[in-house]
């Protein structure tokens, strides 16, 4: 179980990196959001591993074993509903 | 002067007429235009930020690759459509055969306007596939820009645009589509378009189910799939002029999300493939739970349900970040004055609700996307068997390129003054009446009624109820209608497609007596086997609509033969 959803979740305060880079860029140029979003996303991409399809897969499959168990797990639980367990 | 002249304010001649300027017409236009043609392109709104891809886009799919053929490609569609609408068939596959075969061409081309779907490298960049794998098949792609860029393509194409100008009605003359009515909603000018041939480029019809976010009334035109223009408009058309309908009871469904009124939805809860974390409120984890699941979790007292994607990695969540600069750039301002940071928050799912009439339904077509009225096609979202932004763009291309035959031999279009002047007294009637009912107000009402009488979970006497007390509506505020400008004009001509497109869709679900996949009769508890592989087909003839269920086509012989390259 993980823990109960709760207002908690909604009142830290935070900041995405990218939309700070956009603000920045737009601000020091003096140009729209929307043309400073090109030039900081093209940045901020530099940061992320696109195309590294090992550890995507690796990623996805992760997930996909973690799915797998929380099939078999319900499935036991509705074989114990019906007392077949 | 003619009596064409007394009625219109305008009249425009044109080879071909385009409804829609969304990403399905744009490219239908430019590529028509090329061919030398005249051409037309009608839309409502400003075709520089129109649309479903107004905001922009960030995955385009779906492209061959991975070595899928054809044929390989027709299973994978019939296992999305299962997941999506239960077991068989909706469409007719010799449509989903011809998109991924002309995918590759359909990219070439986009290049040849100036649309690019590089990645910043210079290469094309296919993403993991939604869900758990499988072939990649969709372009991650930069589509912030891409409705003015692709205005700006149809411009430097020689095609016309007429922005600010809401169809009224498609002109016939003997079971021949000849153009079409239309009304500018700045001037209030009554426009008389004469074309050889017209495409119906519309996109989904989605406004007769509530949005997604709790808000208020004026919110209430936000959706999270797209902006306030699905209407329906080309679906509504079609069928007034006598076009077949396809499947007309079955509409997409899925959650309504809380908080989504500007987020970014694109791959949000497919995580480029990494599937999200389904939890009730108490946090046991669970799968992604059908309408049913829920139902039971909701008598459990264990709702809401939330998704999180806090399992996501460092690099994943980054993506995020960049699709929300491709597809909804003020996801974030939003997200942050919300409190709401996707990297460790939940969204509520708030319940399974019926979304949009999109994938299997619409104006049936051939795999030519020809409707089955001489002279009118139908590409992307609003045409069946199309889905999302590549299928809209490789059928505006097919039409585009190949509608010139067509245009050479149809002949002059001859139109009917007297129905011409019949439309344009039903269009100008609202602006002429000082009070009355508000467009708005009858949309919500007929929004109540599709989610209390028909809803998820149907049966009989709901789906009769409905219809009666929607039929009543329409008898009575219909004539009442008021428009102050002629902005407002549009939007209760919107409401007028609405309500006829609901109609239909209450006779539809009130005939196919089953529960199919999330078409869910609490009535009809079994699948019914006489309707496996079949289209339900509604059509208006003589003042009345009649409903037929036709078998789905099957694969035509030469694309089994070529299929598996």
């Amino acid at each position: 179980m993980a823990e109960p959803t709760s207002e908690k979740h909604y009142e830290k305060k935070f900041e995405f990196e990218l939309w700070k880079l956009i603000k920045q860029r737009a601000e020091e140029k003096d140009i729209s959001y929307h043309d400073a979003s090109i030039e900081a996303m093209l940045e901020f991409e530099k940061t992320i591993r696109y195309r590294d399809k090992e550890f995507e897969e690796a990623a996805i499959e992760k997930r996909r074993q973690e799915t797998l168990k929380l099939s078999e797990l319900e499935r036991k639980l509705e074989r114990l509903r019906k007392g077949e367990e | 002067m003619t009596a064409l002249d007394k009625i219109a304010d305008k009249i425009i001649d044109t080879d071909v007429m385009i409804m829609g300027g969304g990403i399905a017409g744009c490219y239908c236009a430019a590529k028509a235009a090329q061919h030398g043609l005249q051409v037309t392109l009608v839309e409502k709104s400003k075709t520089e930020r129109s649309g479903n891809a107004a905001m922009g886009i960030d995955h385009y799919g779906e492209v061959q690759n991975d070595g899928v053929t054809p044929l390989e490609f027709i299973k994978l569609n019939d296992e999305r459509s299962r997941d999506l609408n239960g077991d068989g068939r909706f469409t007719d596959p010799n449509i989903a055969y011809k998109y991924l075969d002309k995918s590759l061409w359909a990219v070439e081309e986009s290049e040849k306007l100036g649309i690019t779907m590089k990645w910043d490298d210079g290469e094309y960049y296919f993403m993991p596939q939604a869900w758990f794998g499988g072939p990649r098949l969709n372009l991650r792609v930069h589509w912030q820009d891409i409705k003015p860029d692709l205005a700006k393509a149809v411009r430097k194409s020689g095609a016309s645009i007429l922005e600010r100008t809401m169809v009224v009605d498609l002109l016939t003359n003997k079971g021949k589509v000849v153009g079409a009515t239309a009304i500018n909603t700045r001037t209030g000018e009554f426009i008389v378009i004469k074309a050889k041939a017209v495409v119906l480029a519309t996109g989904m019809f989605s406004r007769h189910y509530e949005p997604e976010e709790p808000l208020f009334y004026k919110y209430q035109m936000k959706y999270h799939w797209c902006p306030a223009s699905i209407s329906g408009d080309g679906y509504a058309v079609a069928f007034r002029a006598g076009a077949d309908m396809a499947n007309m009871d079955i509409t997409g469904w899925g959650f309504r999300i809380r908080d989504d009124l500007t987020i970014s939805y694109g791959n949000f809860d497919h995580g480029d493939g990494i599937r999200g974390k389904w939890y009730t409120w108490d946090g046991e984890e669970i799968h992604y739970p059908t309408a049913q699941v829920y139902r039971e979790i909701e008598l459990k007292g264990k709702d809401p349900i939330y998704v999180s994607q806090s399992h996501l990695p460092d690099d994943y969540q980054k993506r995020m970040q960049v699709a929300f600069v491709d597809e909804k750039l003020i996801s974030f301002k939003i997200a942050e004055d919300r409190g709401f940071d996707p990297r460790t928050h939940r969204y509520e799912l708030m319940e399974n609700h019926p979304l949009n009439h999109i994938l299997p339904t619409g104006v049936n077509v051939d795999d030519d996307l020809k409707s089955s009225l001489e002279g009118l096609y139908a590409v992307g979202d609003c045409s069946n068997g199309s889905h999302g932004c590549g299928n809209a763009s490789i059928g505006g291309l097919i039409v585009g390129d190949n509608i010139h035959k067509y245009v050479s031999v149809a002949g002059e279009p001859v139109i009917d003054e007297a129905q011409a002047e019949s439309q344009k007294q039903v269009a100008l009637a609202p602006l002429s009446r000082e009070k009355g009912t508000e467009p708005m107000e009858l949309e919500l009402s007929t929004r109540y009624i599709c989610k209390r009488y028909i809803g998820m979970f149907k049966n009989e006497g709901r789906l009769r109820e409905g219809q009666r007390r929607l039929r009543s509506l329409k008898r009575e505020f219909i004539p009442k209608l008021i428009a102050k400008t002629p902005h407002y004009l549009m939007r209760a001509m919107e409401v007028r497609n609405i309500m006829d497109l609901v109609e239909l869709h209450i006779a539809a679900c009130l005939v196919r007596k089953e529960t199919r996949g999330q078409f869910i009769r609490l009535d009809y508890p079994e699948k019914d086997p006489s309707r496996d592989s079949m289209i339900t087909i509604q059509r208006l003839e003589n003042g009345k609509t009649t409903l037929e269920i036709r078998k789905v086509p099957d694969l035509k012989p030469e694309y089994l033969k070529q299929g598996n390259q």
